[in-house]
C-alpha cells in the first residue's frame, strides 16, 4: 500500500512538472514580447533577458506614429462587429427555419450548408477574390464583412440550429394562436429565448473575424481597409528596425482576443466544442 | 399559417445567397478552371485537360516539396499533436491545483491571431536578440548563434514547433468529454483496484474514441489551411524547404497570376480534405456509438 502511494505521488509530481512546462511554452513567448514592448530598441537588441529599465509606452506611441495603426484598429473593429452581426442575424434566420419547419429540399439545403465546413478555405482564395472584384467590393470593408460572415456560416448554423431545436415548440404555438405573424414570432419570441446560443455563435464569429489574415491580405490593398493582423506584416516590411513598435503592435493585436477568451471562456469553449464536433 | 412558404424562403435567402457567392460558385470555379491554362488578368482561358495536374505531379519540384511537407505536417499533427493534447487533458482531468491555469494558458497560442503568433515566433527565434538563443547563450554556450528560421537544418522543425506543441484546442475538447464521464464509472474501476494509469488507459481512453477522432480530423485538416505561420516567418524557404500547398497556391495565384495552375492546387487541397475526413472517420468509426 505504501509503495503504491509512493508511485502515485511520483507520477503526480512528474505530471505537475510537465504541466508547468506546458504553461511555460504557452506563456513565455507572449510575456517576453509583452515585457520587451516596454523596452527601448537598444535594450531589445542588447539583451533579451533583461527587464525593461523603465516602463515606457514609447513603443506604443511610436507604433501609432509609424503606421496608421489607429486606422487598422478601427477597420478591424468595424469589420469584426458588422460581420458578426450579419452572420448571426442571417444565419440565425436560416437556422431557425431549418430547425423548425418541413419543406421541400430541406435536407439538401442543410447538407449543402454543412458541407462548407469541410472546405479548406485557403483553396478558394482566387475565385473568392474574383467574386468580390465582380461585385465591386474589392478593397472595401463591405467585401471583408461579406466574406467573414460567410466563413462563419457552418459553425453559426450548427450552434444556433441545435439551440433552436432545444426550445419547446409550445412557446411559438402560443404566439401564433395569439395572432402573431411569422417574423414577429421569430424576433420577439425566439431571439430572446435563444440569446445564449446567439452569444456563443457571436463570440466565435468575432474572434475569427478579428484574427483572420489571408482573406484580409487578398481582398484589400490600401490602408483604408486593411485590418490589424495585416498591419503586422506591414511593420516587418517598413519598420523592421523598430522592434519596440512592432512588439507593441503584436500586443495590441493579441490583447482583445485574450481578454475575450478569458472573460467569455465558457462560450468560447462550448462553441469550439460545437464547431469541431460537427466536423 | 398564411404565407409560411414565403417566409421560409425569405429566411433562407440571405444565407443561401452568401453560400452561393462565397462557397458554391468559388468551389465550382476552382475545380473547373483547374483544367484550363489561364494566366494573367487579361489572359485567355484555354482548355488543357489534365495538363496542370500532369505538370504538377511529374515535373514541378516546388509542388512536390509543398505536397510532401503538407502530408508530413498532416501526419505529425494528427499523431503527435493530438497525443500531446490528449495526455494533457488526462492530466488535467485529475484536477491538479494548477489545472485551470494550464487550461487557460495552453489556449493562448490558439486563440490569438495566427499572424500575431507568427510575429512572436519570428522574434523568439531571432538569431541575435531572440529569447531562445539568449537562453542558450546564458547557459554557457557563449557563441551560440543559429538562425532558426533560415538555416537549412533548422527551418523545418522550427516552423513545425510553432503549431505542433500548441494542442490547447485538443486538450479543451478532450477534457470536456472526460468531464462528461459519470464519476461512478471511474469510482467503480478504482474500487476494483485499478491504478491511475489503468483508469486512464483502460477505462477513460476507450470512451474518448469519438472525440479523439474528431480532434484528429480538426488537426489534420488545419494543415490544409496553415498559412500565416509560414508566410510571415520563412515565406516557404530556405529554397522550398518549408513550402506548403496553401502558400504555394497563394504565390501561384497572387504573385505569378497563374490562375489555372493555382486552382489545380486548390482542387488538390479540397480532395485532400475530403479524403482525410473519410479515412479518419473510418479509422475511428466516427458516428457509431460505443455500445
Amino acid at each position: 500500500m505504501k509503495k503504491k502511494r509512493m508511485q502515485i505521488t511520483t507520477a503526480r509530481v512528474l505530471s505537475n512538472i510537465f504541466l508547468v512546462f506546458i504553461i511555460l511554452i504557452s506563456v513565455i513567448p507572449f510575456v517576453w514580447i509583452f515585457l520587451s514592448s516596454f523596452k527601448t530598441n537598444a535594450e531589445i537588441l542588447e539583451s533579451a533577458l533583461s527587464i525593461p529599465s523603465h516602463w515606457s509606452f514609447d513603443g506604443y506611441i511610436s507604433a501609432f506614429k509609424l503606421s496608421p495603426l489607429h486606422k487598422f484598429y478601427v477597420n478591424s473593429i468595424i469589420v469584426s462587429l458588422f460581420s458578426t452581426a450579419a452572420n448571426v442575424f442571417f444565419v440565425g434566420m436560416a437556422a431557425y427555419v431549418l430547425a423548425r419547419f418541413e419543406f421541400r429540399f430541406k435536407n439538401a439545403i442543410l447538407l449543402l450548408f454543412s458541407v462548407t465546413l469541410l472546405l479548406p478555405m485557403t483553396s478558394l482564395i482566387h475565385p473568392v477574390y474574383m467574386v468580390i472584384r465582380k461585385l465591386g467590393l474589392y478593397d472595401t470593408k463591405l467585401g471583408l464583412i461579406l466574406v467573414y460572415a460567410a466563413l462563419g456560416l457552418p459553425t453559426t448554423l450548427y450552434i444556433l440550429r441545435s439551440y433552436f431545436l432545444s426550445i419547446p415548440r409550445s412557446l411559438e404555438e402560443a404566439a401564433y394562436v395569439d395572432g402573431a405573424g411569422f417574423f414577429r414570432t421569430y424576433v420577439s419570441i425566439i431571439i430572446p429565448v435563444a440569446k445564449p446560443g446567439f452569444a456563443t455563435a457571436a463570440v466565435m464569429q468575432f474572434l475569427m473575424a478579428w484574427n483572420e489574415f489571408i482573406y484580409a491580405i487578398v481582398l484589400t490593398n490600401t490602408q483604408n481597409n486593411r485590418t490589424i493582423p495585416v498591419a503586422l506584416s506591414y511593420f516587418t516590411s517598413q519598420f523592421s528596425f523598430n522592434y519596440t513598435a512592432l512588439f507593441a503592435a503584436i500586443i495590441m493585436v493579441s490583447i482583445p482576443s485574450i481578454v475575450i477568451y478569458i472573460l467569455l471562456q465558457e462560450q468560447v469553449v462550448s462553441s469550439l466544442t460545437a464547431g469541431s464536433v460537427k466536423g | 399559417m398564411k404565407n409560411r412558404g414565403i417566409w421560409i424562403t425569405v429566411f433562407l435567402l440571405p444565407t443561401f445567397a452568401i453560400f452561393m457567392l462565397i462557397y458554391a460558385i468559388p468551389t465550382a470555379t476552382v475545380v473547373s478552371t483547374s483544367f484550363f491554362s489561364w494566366r494573367g488578368f487579361s489572359g485567355e482561358m484555354q482548355f488543357v485537360g489534365l495538363a496542370n495536374y500532369i505538370e504538377a505531379f511529374s515535373g514541378d519540384s516546388s509542388f512536390h516539396e509543398a505536397l510532401t511537407n503538407t502530408l508530413v505536417w498532416i501526419l505529425l499533427q494528427s499523431t503527435v499533436h493530438v497525443t500531446l493534447g490528449t495526455v494533457v487533458a488526462l492530466m488535467l482531468a485529475k484536477k491538479p491545483f494548477i489545472w485551470k491555469l494550464v487550461r487557460t494558458s495552453y489556449m493562448i497560442p490558439n486563440i490569438i491571431s495566427a499572424s500575431a503568433l507568427a510575429m512572436i515566433f519570428l522574434n523568439v527565434f531571432n538569431p541575435n536578440f531572440g529569447i531562445v538563443n539568449s537562453i542558450i547563450r546564458a547557459l554557457g554556450y557563449k557563441d551560440f548563434s543559429i538562425n532558426w528560421y533560415y538555416d537549412f537544418s533548422t527551418a523545418f522543425p522550427t516552423v513545425t514547433v510553432s503549431w505542433l506543441v500548441y494542442a490547447g484546442l485538443v486538450t479543451i475538447l478532450v477534457l470536456a468529454e472526460i468531464m462528461s464521464i459519470p464519476e461512478s464509472v471511474l469510482e467503480a474501476a478504482r474500487i476494483d483496484g485499478a491504478t491511475d494509469l489503468q483508469v486512464d488507459t483502460l477505462v477513460i481512453l476507450p470512451m474518448l474514441r469519438n472525440i479523439i477522432g474528431t480532434c484528429v480530423i480538426v488537426s489534420a485538416t488545419s494543415m490544409l489551411k496553415e498559412f500565416e505561420l509560414i508566410f510571415l516567418t520563412t515565406k516557404g524557404g530556405p529554397a522550398d524547404l518549408t513550402l506548403n500547398l496553401p502558400l504555394y497556391l497563394y504565390k501561384t495565384a497572387l504573385i505569378e497570376n497563374n490562375f489555372g495552375y493555382a486552382n489545380m492546387i486548390g482542387t488538390v487541397l479540397i480532395i485532400m480534405g475530403i479524403v482525410s475526413i473519410i479515412l479518419i472517420s473510418r479509422m475511428f468509426k466516427l458516428g457509431s456509438s460505443d455500445v
